[in-house]
């Protein structure tokens, strides 16, 4: 007898008794859903936040932060330029490093014909946009020659253009920043997530805003790895390389993004830990529940059981028969318990602005989970069952 | 093809032994159409259960067939019921919530037959009883007899050498007790062996020789009892 006869039977003797399978599904129904709810909200949030702060690559960002000692043994190093141009070239040296993203910032005035603003004024090198996953929407993006050539051009934030233009199109219109006049050639997309601020900023070539500052060094640099797994090492390795070339121990550090998102994964790991527990529990009494109706069931249908034994039925397959049923009852709570979690979870995400992500893993883990609850809860009725004597089970009234 | 050599069952009932038979020795042949009668509490149905491999016989030794089933191990038992056996109960033993149709299924599905097949014999099964027109029906919407033809329907769908039937006329009217007889004596004449046990001389007229249990002992057991009738 293969399992489609007996799945079929299972239904059959479920659907007999709606309203008590149901009851009996709802301690699955429950655990499950709350399963995927927890864990799609965990999910969705991490992957968030992940994307949030590490941008679209595997970057590292190097850090120029004087240990008490180093300054007290040479007061100047706070004054000197943290990263020169050859600091950048040799970076981009090192094996393993994709792209060195050089940026400088300033916080100054932007100018458009009578309106004013206070705009974070930000000078890259090529790559800086892809690497922090910034698009142009209107307009072009910067060419290599703008870059080689220090052209006054610049691109400005999605939040620049509503607060400087006010609905006109800011492409080809001359801004002037610190009162340098700049012409913007785009306008960014806006940015997308619930931490994503939309901020005044314009950007601009390293070259174009070494003139306009007058300045010539980098205050930030961050490194794309080939790939994530070398990006510690590479990351390290910078920092000793530029520790070096400047004379000093301690002075340059790596913060790894990854490190810091690990952190927070690490938050929604705990917090999944702890109501996945509490919905582990819910499953267990669930499971309890399914394993006293199926104790009820057999007893029942004790008749049943002679007569199919009367019939042909081995032990073993009566056996089978009471495992799939409780299979088929924890199963079917599991997928009811799946598509009511992620109907809740989806919609916590609509009201609360917080992304849920219900993985293929997520799914198949709930629906192999609620079987094995079913075998679990299943064994001792479907024993029970199958030990039955077949003449006293006919007799049974 | 049923041959008891000495066959005891023994219950135990707390501390004491309840000897249900004693020393029954008894060969029916193939072919044969045999009415086992006999008081209430005799025995009957226990030897019924012996000989359908329902139960095993506390001593002696039972061959079906040439085979000595009473070594058998429950799985191979259950084999020889599902092949070789077809059961007709008096409390007609029906599932109450499958249709004529699929109780007749049912003995097909224990033997491993694709669904096409199952479907096809389990029709003509309930063709052969003359209901053709209820196989949708749940047992419920039968009368006792047309539930006593699905049953028998159901005994016959694995054409098993023999059919056992316990009273299969003792909750049925008289009228309605003929035609289930009628339908007995045409299987036997097809070839199939019959032991009904029954209270009713009528219907143990249609048997070929009567078997008598009396406390647990059979008399009359053997082929010799049948040449003294005749
Ligand atoms: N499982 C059992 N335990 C104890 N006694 C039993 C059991 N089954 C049957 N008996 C006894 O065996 C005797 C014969 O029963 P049975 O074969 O059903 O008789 P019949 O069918 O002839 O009326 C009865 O006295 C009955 O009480
Ligand atoms: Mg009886």
């Amino acid at each position: 007898m293969n399992v489609i006869e007996n799945l079929r039977m299972a239904l059959g003797s479920l659907m007999a008794h709606k309203m008590r399978s149901i009851l009996t599904m709802l301690g699955i129904i429950i655990g499950v859903g709350a399963v995927i709810i927890v864990v799609a909200i965990g999910q969705g949030g991490e992957a968030m936040l992940k994307e949030q702060f590490s941008g679209a690559g595997n970057t590292v960002e190097l850090l120029f932060q004087p240990p008490e000692e180093e300054m007290e043994a040479n007061p100047n190093l706070l004054s000197q330029a943290p990263f020169k141009q050859e600091d950048i070239r040799a970076l981009e040296g090192i094996q393993g490093v994709k792209k060195v993203v050089a940026t400088s910032s300033e916080f100054s005035s932007a100018r458009f014909r009578e309106k004013t603003v206070d705009a974070s004024v930000t000078g890259m090198n090529n790559g800086y946009l892809e690497v922090n996953g910034l698009k142009v929407k209107k307009g072009r993006n910067f060419s290599s020659s703008d870059f080689l050539s220090g052209r006054r051009v610049g691109l400005i934030s999605h939040s620049a253009k509503e607060e400087l233009f006010e609905g006109r199109s800011p492409v080809g219109e001359i801004i002037r920043i610190a009162n340098q006049p700049v012409e913007v050639i785009g306008v960014l997309e806006k940015p997308s997530g619930l931490f994503a601020f939309g901020s005044v900023e314009v950007y601009l070539p390293s070259q174009t805003w070494r003139s306009v500052y007058g300045k010539s060094e980098y205050s930030q640099v961050a490194l794309q790895a080939d790939s994530a797994d070398e990006l510690k090492a590479v990351g390290e390795e910078a920092a000793k390389l530029l520790n070096n070339m400047h004379g000093t121990k301690e002075s340059y550090q790596v913060i790894n993004i990854e490190e810091i998102t690990e952190g927070i994964g690490q938050v929604t790991r705990i917090m999944t830990m702890i109501i996945g527990s509490i919905a582990g529990i819910s499953l267990f009494v669930g499971g309890i529940g399914v394993m006293n109706i199926m104790l009820v069931s057999v007893t029942e249908r004790t008749r049943e059981i002679g007569i199919r034994m009367a019939l042909g039925a081995t032990r073993g397959q009566v056996m089978t028969q009471f495992l799939i049923e409780s299979i088929t009852l924890t199963l079917v709570g599991g997928i009811i318990g799946i598509f009511s979690g992620w109907g809740i979870a989806s919609l916590v995400s609509a009201f609360a602005g917080w992304p849920s992500l219900v993985s293929w893993q997520v799914v198949v883990g709930g629906l192999l989970f609620s079987m094995i609850i079913g075998i679990i809860f299943g064994l001792l009725p479907a024993n029970k069952a199958s030990k039955l004597d077949p003449i006293d089970s006919l007799r049974y009234e | 093809m049923i041959e008891l050599e000495s066959v005891s069952k023994t219950y135990t009932v707390g501390k004491e032994n309840v000897h249900v038979l004693n020393d029954v020795s008894l060969t029916i042949s193939q072919g044969e159409f045999v009415a086992i009668m006999g008081p209430s509490g005799s025995g009957k149905s226990t030897l019924m259960n012996i000989v359908g491999c329902l139960d095993k016989p506390s001593a002696g030794s039972y061959f079906l067939g040439g085979e000595n089933v009473s070594g058998y191990k429950d799985a191979e038992l259950a084999r020889v019921r599902n092949q070789s056996i077809g059961f007709v109960f008096q409390q007609f033993h029906l599932l109450p919530r499958l249709s004529a149709l699929k109780n007749v299924e049912l003995p097909m599905i224990y033997a491993g037959i694709k669904k096409e097949e199952r479907m096809e014999r389990a029709r003509k099964a309930l063709e052969k009883v003359a209901l053709a027109d209820r196989m949708d029906h749940l047992p419920n919407a039968l009368s006792g007899g047309q539930k006593q033809r699905v049953a028998i329907a159901r005994a016959i769908v694995n054409s098993p050498k023999l059919i056992l039937a316990d009273e299969p006329t003792g909750a049925l009217d008289t009228k309605t007790s003929t035609s289930i007889m009628e339908l007995f004596r045409e299987l036997n004449e097809e070839g199939t062996t019959l032991i009904v046990v029954t209270h009713e001389p009528e219907v143990a007229e249609y048997a070929e020789r009567t078997i008598l249990v009396r406390d647990g002992v059979v008399l009359h057991g053997d082929a010799r009892a049948r040449r003294e009738k005749l």
